[in-house]
């Protein structure tokens, strides 16, 4: 049937009122006739509703005066209709074209850039070199060139890695790669310290190039020197500097807290149950059922649904139903040893994350107080590791350089 | 005429051919109480919300209902909608 709705549509039609006393006489005059008329509709003992398309019309009117009718256009509907209306209003066709057109325009323009992803570099520099390339609020997405300006940020900041442009609508994002510092290497030639990197308690000493100053057993803090490269000896002179290396194995301790509640609160279903269907467009949320959950303690459950899916792609559409269900607070006591030992694990894990991998683990310690309803652990972590790290000599280098 | 119309009716059974059209009587199908269908109708006497009545060989036919619509109407057929409650032959 909206087949048949469509091409009346097309062939336009009118809706009449006839009006009169023998009215099943002229339907019976206008089917004899051959003019198609549907949806008739008694409105009271004089007067009918009918649907006649435009050429059935026509023929129509000379027949009202045989059967003693009268006949009036309360609508007309229809594709022929609506364009001769059209026609008339010429200037709203030419509006909607050229706002059709201006939109089209503008939203080809960049409004806004935004720059992701870069720590060290600052946005300001990438911004100017984007500005320079032609890429700034204001430039044309049709006038850019993409890949040679992805390019010129790499040539012009050398700190980049990557540089991604993404168009999207009209807004710009620049997403940033910045290289990964590689960690800071002293030549040979440069006489340097080794300091410790972190505190510890020092397990072992291997210089292998300049003169120990701690032994087994000496506690370091971070940034201690532990093998300078200004040697001196009382036969000489002047110092020598040296390029002092080794490695220095030290204790390191990790420390992890953690606590968990005694008491576990469980929540049961009493039965009772509040449904709420959500309607959600977008990032517009429609809630369909009115009223808000009656219980004071209750369990939510959601189900979404998403109607047309294709490929993960569909219509922005989902339904969210949420049912709450009444219940009840109980409260269980959780034995102390099965609790220590769940505590325990879960420390180690978040513990071991903070540790690298290659450690050897040397001793561990764990500690529990339980404190109300409360169960507080405490994890030691000793590792034994190289804590050494090379630090140039500032004011020396500058005498050494002069000799 | 009558007994013209006894032979068509036994010639038709003999050859088994369509009433409908070779006695020129109406073919009326309905679906649930929705919609009247009448094929080889001879047009309508009366016509209002509640009842209508149709003109055809076989007698007149009384349709009584609610908020019923002629849907369409053309010189073979015609359709009705609406709550149909009654169908008869009427002579």
């Amino acid at each position: 049937m909206l087949v048949l709705a469509i091409w009346n549509y097309f062939r336009g039609y009118v809706i009449i009122k006839i009006e009169g006393l023998a009215l099943e006489k002229f339907i019976n005059m206008c089917i004899a006739r051959g003019i198609y008329l549907w949806d008739i509709r008694r409105i009271n003992y004089t007067t009918l509703e009918a649907k006649v398309g435009i050429q059935g019309f026509k023929i129509l009117r000379k027949l009202t005066r045989r059967a003693g009718c009268k006949v009036y256009i309360s609508k007309k509907n229809g594709y022929p209709f609506w364009f001769s209306k059209m026609k008339k209003r010429k200037m709203l066709l030419m509006g909607a074209f050229f706002s059709f057109i201006l939109l089209m325009v503008i939203s080809s323009f960049v409004f806004k850039v935004d720059i992701v992803g870069n720590e060290m570099v600052s946005d300001e520099e990438i911004i100017t070199i984007l500005e320079d390339s032609g890429l700034r609020p204001g430039s044309n997405r049709y006038f850019i060139n993409i890949r040679e300006i992805e390019n010129n940020l790499l040539v012009q900041i050398h700190e980049l890695a990557w540089v991604g442009i993404e168009l999207k609508g009209i807004n710009a994002k620049v997403e940033i790669v910045e290289k990964t510092p590689s960690p800071q290497r002293i030549s040979k030639d440069i006489p340097c310290d080794v300091v410790a990197r972190k505190e510890g308690v020092i397990e072992r000493v291997i210089a292998r190039n300049g003169d120990a100053l701690v032994e087994k057993g000496d506690i370091v803090s971070e940034g201690d020197l532990l093998i300078t490269g200004i040697i001196e000896r009382p036969k000489m002179e002047t110092p020598l500097y040296v390029h002092a290396y080794g490695e220095v194995y030290a204790r390191t301790y990790y420390e992890h807290n953690k606590s968990m509640d005694l008491v576990k609160v469980h929540k049961e279903k009493t039965g009772e149950m509040f449904t709420r269907t959500i309607v959600k467009i977008g990032d517009m949320e429609i809630a369909l059922s009115r009223g808000d959950h009656p219980y004071e303690v209750y369990i939510l459950e959601k189900t979404s649904k998403k109607p047309i899916q294709w490929r993960n792609k569909g219509l922005p559409v989902e339904i969210i139903t949420e049912e709450y269900y009444q219940a009840i607070e109980r409260e269980e006591e959780l034995d102390l040893e099965k609790t220590k030992g769940m505590l325990h694990e879960e420390m180690l894990e978040e513990i071991l994350q903070q540790i690298p991998k290659d450690l050897e683990i040397s001793n561990s310690k764990t500690s529990f107080l339980v404190k109300g309803n409360l169960l507080k652990g405490n994890v030691i972590i000793e590792v034994v590791e190289d804590i050494a790290q090379q630090k140039q000599l500032q004011v020396e280098k500058l005498q050494f350089e002069e000799d | 005429m009558k007994k013209n119309q006894e032979i068509k009716k036994s010639l038709a059974e003999i050859l088994e051919l369509p009433k409908d059209i070779v006695l020129d009587i109406p073919k009326i199908t309905m679906v649930g109480n929705l919609q009247l269908y009448i094929e080889n109708h001879k047009g309508i006497l009366e016509y209002s919300n509640t009842r209508i009545r149709i003109n055809t060989k076989s007698g007149v036919l009384r349709v009584i209902g609610k908020n019923l619509l002629l849907k369409s109407i053309v010189v073979e057929e015609m359709v009705i909608v609406g709550e149909i409650h009654q169908v008869e032959f009427t002579d």
